[in-house]
């Protein structure tokens, strides 16, 4: 769907998302605008409850606006149906969450194929980007190994190495080190950093780890620009959210 | 890595699970296709019958007699072709445990009319010239050991003959073989005119009269004119195609194809329920995983149709288990029961029947799971929001 590789630009128009919970309807977002260019990694930070993963889901979509406009490049997706979405997304976007979710019943190699079976690549085909793509992750030994008998981290990796082994140009990531210790999470990080750096993937990622502002090009702290947003404009006029930059890594 | 192994990997997750519910449909297609088998082997011999054939008795009961100058009278009706009459002797062999379907018959005519039977032309000519002559069938010449020439005494329990005496003294003449797929080769026959003269009563009567009619003779009007023809007289008769009165003597006992019917319905409804709980299961312990395909790109249908593919791979594996061994079983039954209950087979429209249930099964069996996976939102499962 996405022809153009080359832009894949994130652009969020006047977005509302709200829900409605019981009787009443509860207000994610509203009036929010945002702008990622292709090849950035982003750390969307702020704390629980401010709509981070709501925002991340609506740039996978996995979730639909109440109202405004989505584009990922060229193409609107807001407005597409779901099984024109569930195709746009295998063939744009990798996911990875904090949860991996792994079938526990394939190898690790068996769930980087997974995303392949979508795919016109025959096995012989499919088994060697997997392959690939868990070399990226530092993942080859483990090849073999089924999720249960690896740790956190590794189980990471693959899921990792799952997001990308379609070669999408956006990864969109939440939480990605949630469950992690400090070391690998640092581990996580520098990897996504280097599939950014290397292969100039746009990347996306929700975080509440601080860390993170070191790895990420771009900090958007969600809380100071709805603060700012607040202030500047009471009437609640979009704001240009490239504007409340709060960290940038060197 | 392919979308069957993740099938075949996804069942096999639960093995005790999927162990138990398998069993649970072979037991299912076991009773189905036992009870098929028997069921074939009952209704084979009304299958089997030649419909341009009536059986004529009398109109109160089959244990009433007919007088034997009724079968000249129904020769002169319209749309007949052929008359013969046979009288039931209720015959056993040393003693009452060896029961024997024993007929007297009209020597002349019976197997003209009853083809079926094969016997040497020999044998049948031989028979019909020594007037203490048996035909057996087969079975009973395998099971007793009796051969062409051998003496042979059998017992009425109905019949005393003018001796004063229940035991009458027989000679193997021939040995008939049923060319039928599910033949009876367990009868007996004597002539009809040996059995008239030697009983002590009820000479020149008849149990009843097999009447064969022309091809494409209207049959219904046929048994009305037999019928009629002796509504007035002391002995009336009630006429019906031979299928219709083998159906109904079976039915004495009981209707078994409403018995096969009733429990294989009740066999599979729990099978359904049994199963169908399992795939909800199956599907509500991955939703996230379900989640997180949708999320990589596979369609709800893709999904769903994995799903299906668990359910006809549990059922199947069953179903054919179930068969097989049933199946197997029904060859020793035949073997070793084959003379008394011809007929056990398992027809190819079973195999074809079987196949038919099992998607049948499985498509129903995804229906729930269907609607789960269909309804999945996938930001909800898989993230929740911050």
């Amino acid at each position: 769907m996405n022809s153009d590789n080359s832009n894949t630009d994130i652009i969020f128009k006047a977005i509302n998302k709200s829900y409605q919970k019981g009787d009443s309807t509860v207000v994610v977002h509203n009036d929010f605008n945002l702008t990622i260019k292709s090849g950035e990694f982003v750390a969307l930070m702020g704390p629980s409850g401010l709509g981070k993963s709501t925002l991340l889901h609506l740039m996978g979509g996995l979730d639909k606006p109440t109202q405004g406009e989505i584009y990922i490049g060229h193409q609107r997706i807001d407005n597409l149906s779901q099984k024109q979405l569930t195709q746009w997304r295998a063939d744009n976007i990798g996911f990875v969450f904090q949860s991996h979710h792994l079938l526990p019943v394939l190898s690790a190699q068996g769930n980087v194929e997974l995303p392949l079976a979508l795919t016109p690549l025959n096995q012989k085909q499919r088994k060697q980007h997997a392959s690939m793509a868990l070399q990226l992750v530092n993942m080859s030994e483990r090849a073999n190994h089924y999720p249960k008998e690896l740790s956190g981290g590794q189980e990471q990796r693959v899921a990792i190495a799952r997001a990308i082994v379609s070669d999408p140009q956006i990864l969109l990531c939440d939480e990605p080190t949630g469950n992690l210790d400090r070391k690998t999470a640092d581990e996580i990080l520098a990897l996504l950093a280097k599939l950014n750096s290397d292969s100039g993937k746009t990347i996306v990622m929700v975080t509440h780890d601080i860390k993170a502002a070191d790895y990420a090009t771009r900090v958007i702290d969600l809380e100071s620009y709805l603060l700012a947003k607040n202030k500047e404009q009471p009437e609640n006029k979009a704001l240009a959210l490239d504007n409340v930059l709060v960290g940038k890594s060197a | 890595m392919n979308l069957w192994l993740l099938v075949w990997r996804n069942s096999l997750r639960k093995k005790i699970r999927f162990g138990l519910t398998c069993l649970s449909v072979m037991v299912a297609f076991f009773l189905f296709t036992t009870l098929a088998g028997v069921n074939h082997a009952l209704t084979a011999s009304v299958s089997n019958i030649n419909q341009y054939r009536l059986i004529t008795s009398h109109k109160i009961s089959l244990t009433r007699s007919l007088p034997i100058n009724y079968q000249q009278k129904i020769a002169t009706l319209h749309g007949v072709e052929q008359v013969t009459f046979a009288s039931w002797f209720g015959g056993f062999y040393q003693n009452e445990k060896n029961q024997l379907a024993v007929t007297a018959v009209d020597h002349t005519s019976y197997f003209e009319l009853f083809d079926e039977y094969h016997i040497p032309e020999q044998q049948l000519a031989s028979w019909k010239k020594a007037r203490t002559g048996i035909i057996i069938g087969h079975a009973i010449a395998k099971e007793y050991g009796w051969r062409v020439g051998d003496k042979v005494p059998l017992s009425s329990s109905i019949w005393m003959n003018k001796n004063g005496s229940f035991s009458w003294e027989f000679v193997v003449s021939g040995i008939y073989q049923s060319t039928k797929t599910a033949g009876d080769n367990n009868k007996i026959f004597f002539q009809h005119a040996y059995f008239d003269k030697g009983r002590a009563y009820a000479s020149h009567s008849i149990s009843w009269l097999s009447t064969k009619i022309a091809v494409h003779e209207n049959v219904e009007q046929v048994i009305k004119s037999i019928d009629d023809l002796f509504a007035h007289s002391n002995s009336p008769t009630r006429t019906t195609t031979e299928q219709v009165f083998i159906k109904e003597q079976a039915q004495q006992f009981v209707d078994m194809a409403m018995v096969i019917n009733i429990v294989v319905i009740a066999v599979f409804f729990t099978l359904l329920l049994i199963v169908c709980n399992t795939m909800i299961q199956t599907s509500r312990e991955r939703l996230n995983e379900s989640a997180m395909m949708k999320a990589l790109g596979f369609s709800s249908s893709a999904l769903i149709r994995g799903i299906y593919c668990e359910s006809l791979l549990l059922i199947g594996i069953g179903a054919a288990l179930g068969t097989v061994l049933a199946s197997v079983l029904l060859v020793y039954v035949k073997q070793g029961f084959g003379d008394f209950l011809p007929g056990i087979y398992i027809t190819s429209a079973h195999y074809i029947t079987v196949l038919s249930l099992v998607n049948i099964a499985a498509a129903f069996c995804s229906f729930f799971p269907a609607i789960t996976i269909n309804g999945i939102a996938i930001s909800e499962t898989l993230g929740g929001k911050s």
